[in-house]
C-alpha cells in the first residue's frame, strides 16, 4: 500500500468511523466492546479492498457494504467467540457502566433496535442515516420496492419499541 | 409516523456527533492489520503446506526409505498418495471459493456466496474427508503383509493398534468440522429468508 493509499485510507477513517461505530452499535445492542471488534474488521476490509474499489459506487456506499456484511458475518462466528467476547464484556463492565450512563438516551435507541430483526436493524439504521431506498437496496441486494415494503413495518415495529409501556 | 421518524433520527444523529475513536485507534489498527495479514495467510497455505509436507515425506519414504515390491502394497501406496493429493486439490478449491467472498458486495450476494462456501466445506467434512481416510486406510493396511516381512510382529501391531487411535480422533475431528458448518449454514439461511422475506 503506498503513501497515497494510506492517505486516504486514514481520510476514509476519520470520515467515516463514527457512521460504522454507529451501526455497529445499534447492530450489537449497545455493547461497545464487541462493535469496537466489528469496527476493526471493517476498517481492515476497507484496507484489504481499497486497491479493488472501482469507483461504481460512492465511498460511503462502499463502505455500508463492507459494515453490512461485516455485522452479518459477526452473527456466525462461533459461540465459543461469542462467550469470550461475553466474559471480556463482564470484566469490562465497570468501563462501560460509565459510557452506558453518559448516553443512556443512545443506549435506548440501540437497545430497541438490537430487538429487531437482524437485517432489519441494518436497514433502520441506513434509513436513520438518511439513505435513499435505492441506496439501501443496493447495500443489501433485495429489490427497491422490496425496501420500501420492509421499512413501512420496521419504522411501526421500531416505534413501539420506543413507545414507553404503561405497566401500572 | 414521519415526526415519530424524525425523531428518532434527530436522537441518533446526536448519539453519533457523541461517538469518537479511542485514543491509539488508528495506529491499533495497523497492528490488527498486519496479524490479520498473517493469520489470512496461514488460513490460505498453513493446511496445503503441511498435506504437501506429508505427500513428499511419504512419496520419498516409499521410494528411498521401503520401496514396496508386491503389486497388493503398490496399489496400497497409490491409495495413500491419492487420497493426500485429491485432499490438496480440495483444499485449492476451498481457497478458491473463500476469496471469492467479495465482502463489499451486496449482503444478499454475500450470504449467498457465503452459503456455497460452508456449504462446500460441509462436503469436505461430510463426504470427501471420510472418503479420503477410507482410501487412506485400506492402503495403509494394503502395505501391511508385506511389511510384515520386514518389520517384527509386535511392532506390526502397535503401528496398526496405533492407526485405529488415529482414525478415532480423526473421525471425532470431522463430525466436530460438520456439526460447526452446519450451525454456520442454519445462521445463514435464516438470514437469507429473513432478508428476502417482505
Amino acid at each position: 500500500m503506498d503513501a497515497k493509499q494510506t492517505e486516504l485510507f486514514e481520510k476514509l477513517y476519520a470520515d467515516h468511523h463514527a457512521m460504522v461505530l454507529q451501526m455497529c452499535l445499534g447492530y450489537l445492542k449497545g455493547d461497545r466492546i464487541q462493535a469496537d471488534d466489528v469496527v476493526q474488521e471493517v476498517f481492515i476490509k476497507i484496507w484489504q479492498n481499497l486497491d479493488k474499489f472501482r469507483g461504481a459506487s460512492s465511498y460511503k456506499t462502499w463502505i455500508y457494504r463492507i459494515t453490512v456484511n461485516s455485522c452479518l458475518g459477526f452473527i456466525n462466528k462461533s459461540k465459543k467467540e461469542k462467550k469470550r467476547n461475553l466474559n471480556e464484556l463482564s470484566e469490562n463492565l465497570e468501563a462501560q457502566e460509565s459510557t452506558i450512563l453518559e448516553t443512556d438516551e443512545a443506549q435506548t435507541l440501540y437497545t430497541a433496535i438490537g430487538k429487531l430483526a437482524e437485517t432489519d436493524r441494518l436497514i433502520i439504521m441506513m434509513v436513520l442515516e438518511g439513505q435513499e431506498y435505492d441506496t439501501i437496496g443496493e447495500v443489501m441486494g433485495i429489490n427497491p420496492s422490496n425496501v420500501r415494503v420492509k421499512i413501512h413495518r420496521i419504522k411501526k415495529r421500531l416505534k413501539k419499541l420506543l413507545t414507553p409501556t404503561n405497566h401500572g | 409516523m414521519d415526526n415519530d421518524l424524525f425523531e428518532i433520527q434527530n436522537q441518533w444523529q446526536k448519539a453519533k456527533g457523541k461517538l469518537n475513536p479511542k485514543t491509539g485507534a488508528i495506529s491499533e489498527l495497523y497492528s490488527k492489520i498486519k496479524e490479520k495479514e498473517k493469520s489470512n495467510y496461514f488460513f490460505y497455505y498453513g493446511t496445503i503446506s503441511i498435506l504437501s509436507l506429508t505427500l513428499i515425506g511419504i512419496s520419498l519414504f516409499f521410494y528411498y526409505v521401503a520401496p514396496v515390491q508386491e503389486t497388493l502394497s503398490r496399489i496400497g501406496v497409490g491409495l495413500m498418495i491419492l487420497g493426500l493429493l485429491i485432499r490438496i486439490i480440495i483444499e485449492i478449491g476451498s481457497i478458491h471459493r473463500a476469496k471469492s467472498i467479495n465482502h463489499s458486495d451486496g449482503a444478499l450476494k454475500t450470504l449467498e456466496n457465503t452459503y456455497a462456501f460452508h456449504s462446500y466445506r460441509k462436503m469436505i467434512h461430510h463426504v470427501v474427508a471420510p472418503t479420503i481416510i477410507a482410501c487412506y486406510t485400506i492402503g495403509f493396511y494394503m502395505i501391511t503383509p508385506e511389511f510384515a516381512k520386514y518389520i517384527p510382529l509386535p511392532y506390526l501391531i502397535l503401528i496398526d493398534v496405533s492407526y485405529v487411535v488415529v482414525g478415532i480422533i480423526l473421525f471425532l475431528v470431522i463430525r466436530k468440522g460438520v456439526r460447526k458448518e452446519m450451525r454456520h449454514l442454519n445462521e445463514l439461511s435464516q438470514l437469507r429468508e429473513e432478508l428476502v422475506a417482505e
